[in-house]
């Protein structure tokens, strides 16, 4: 069996918009700094003296609204003369890579940093442009039209309802009042979510996610050294990612076999065989409400249009038998490519017992799970255990 | 094949600026703001290397820890290091338009601070340009705060 890879810290902001006050390097360094001291370890300096071998850092070119994105921020992660990566696609991929440094050998401990600050940019634009100039872009697509296609295609096909829709945003915004990192929590009715104003059909203000800025650090070591850093370490036990198509019309959008596929792989590396049972927490992507019934669907936590009738019957709740999204998830507020390792940052919180009145009894078994594009074009899924 | 007219090949052109509004942060508004308001260049001391920070900024890159909150005034003249200057119009990004009129560009030492800077030059004459040339920066009479190009016009080729 392979050696094991620990996270042995982790920092997130409060997730809130306009952050005026501070450049995304500054944003940065409000979790590169207390992410350092909580495992007590060092940036290495020119004579090699130091902790951090490797730093990976996750951002999207057009988001900060420069190319190579990941200098504004160099200064603050510690990338002066050191071993430097950047993935631009949901943070996921970041912990992914990282994961993959130091099974390879190279590295024995690597800093993990993601940002965006979705305020600078306008959403529409930026998303826009993640369709290819010269056949979709020209439409005026962007990812909330596509995902206004995709939700209305899987109600058509699988009677899923705008009501249980309402639902995921009720319990995420709800559980979003117990997280106090968490931008937009809210104390809401069904019928809130289904008078709110109706943005893209069948998708209400509510059923969204609010703009956001915010940056996330962790620090990922192998088991020998994360042992000695924590007595709390966090072990990925499987992960994987798989690429769907460009063009939406190649796609049932019913649909999510690339998300299929990173499941199965990744539950195979964690010797998962039952995920609904086996799995204590989920974390779904829920960029829209409608995504995270559709995304439990892909991960083989139910059958294909079942997860309707698990918000209904309370199973995703806190309490129920498979809380989904405690953290109060995207629609909470958390920004895009972040998202991700937000995902696993309360996936870390409740493994180690330390997510306060949202803390699930004897959470060992975590799944996180993160999409990069439009209507889940890129799928990626880790599970983590404290075991 | 060869009796097939020519191929006509179709570009879709887009012309629509992205928008950004970038903050500048930190410490970067307070160098902005003493460019605009008293027409002066400060950074951060290093409190570990005691080096200048340049741009000024909260985490110091070589020491990669806090800079902290040394600042101080650096001077707004230096010596040339190197130039070019340019045949082709370059793009003027605050404004989306290409600009009108042009200036060579150099890396300037400035003085008794180790600060290296690209900046514009007054002087177009290129047989004027030289290596360690002595310049000073010449203020807009008008602050604009959005920059320390927006502050300062160029350098200026000075006597001493």
């Amino acid at each position: 069996m392979a050696e094991r890879v620990g996270i042995v810290a982790v920092a997130q902001t409060k997730y809130q918009p306009n952050r005026d006050e501070v450049n995304a390097g500054e944003l940065v360094w409000e979790t590169i700094e207390p992410v350092m001291k909580e495992a007590g370890v060092r940036f290495t300096n020119d004579d090699g003296d130091g902790d951090i071998e490797s730093i990976v850092t996750c951002s999207q070119d057009f988001w900060d609204g420069m190319t190579i994105s990941s200098m504004g921020v160099m200064s603050f992660t510690g990338g002066h003369h050191a071993t430097e990566d950047k993935i631009a696609e949901d943070s996921l991929n970041a912990l992914f890579a990282a994961y993959a440094q130091i099974l390879s050998g190279h590295f024995d401990m690597v800093l993990v940093s993601t940002h965006t600050k979705e305020s600078m940019g306008d959403r529409s634009i930026i998303e826009s442009a993640a369709f290819d100039p010269v056949m979709m872009r020209p439409l005026g697509l962007d990812f909330f039209i596509a995902a206004a296609l995709q939700a209305r295609r899987y109600m058509d096909k699988y009677g899923v309802t705008a009501e249980q829709f309402a639902k995921v945003a009720v319990k995420n915004r709800g559980n979003g009042m117990k997280n106090p990192v968490a931008q937009e929590p809210m104390n809401i009715t069904v019928e809130d979510v289904l008078k709110s104003k109706m943005l893209v059909d069948p998708i209400h203000q509510l059923d969204t996610k609010p703009i956001s800025d915010g940056s996330i650090a962790m620090i990922l070591a192998r088991e020998e050294k994360a042992k000695k850093l924590t007595n709390k370490p966090i072990w990925i036990t499987g992960v994987s990612n798989c690429y769907e198509t460009h063009y939406l019309g190649d796609r049932d959008l019913a649909e999510c076999d690339a998300l299929v596929t990173a499941a199965r792989r990744a539950y195979k590396m964690a010797g998962i065989t039952l995920p609904a049972k086996e799995i204590d927490i989920a974390e779904i992507a829920d960029e829209y409400s409608y995504q995270e019934l559709l995304w439990m669907e892909g991960l083989g936590l139910c059958g294909r249009g079942e997860a309707g009738r698990l918000i209904d019957a309370g199973v995703t709740q806190i309490g129920g038998k498979l809380p989904v999204n405690t953290s109060g998830g995207m629609l909470s507020g958390n920004p895009n490519v972040v998202a991700g390792m937000a995902r696993v940052a309360e996936s870390v919180l409740q493994l180690r017992g330390e997510a306060g009145e949202r803390q699930v009894p004897g959470a060992s078994v975590a799944l996180a799970h993160g999409t990069t594009g439009a209507c889940g074009a890129h799928q990626c899924v880790m599970t983590l255990s404290n075991k | 094949m060869a009796n097939e007219p020519a191929q006509e090949y179709i570009q879709v052109t887009y012309k629509k600026p992205r928008p950004y509004r970038w903050a500048a942060g930190e410490y970067l508004s307070r160098l902005y703001r003493e460019c605009r308001d008293n027409k002066r260049l400060m950074t951060v001391k290093c409190q570990h290397c005691n080096e200048h920070v340049w741009p000024p900024s909260k985490v110091c890159g070589r020491c990669k820890k806090p800079s902290g909150d040394n600042w101080v005034v650096v001077s707004d003249k230096g010596s040339v290091v190197q130039f070019t200057y340019t045949n082709f119009p370059m793009f003027d990004p605050h404004v989306g338009k290409y600009m009108t009129e042009e200036h060579p560009f150099a890396t300037i030492d400035l003085d008794d601070c180790e600060i290296y800077w690209v900046a514009k030059l007054e002087e177009k004459d290129k047989d004027k340009l030289k290596p360690g040339m002595r310049v000073q920066a010449v203020w807009r009479e008008e602050g604009r705060g959005g920059g320390l190009d927006h502050d300062i016009l160029y350098f200026r080729t000075i006597e001493e």
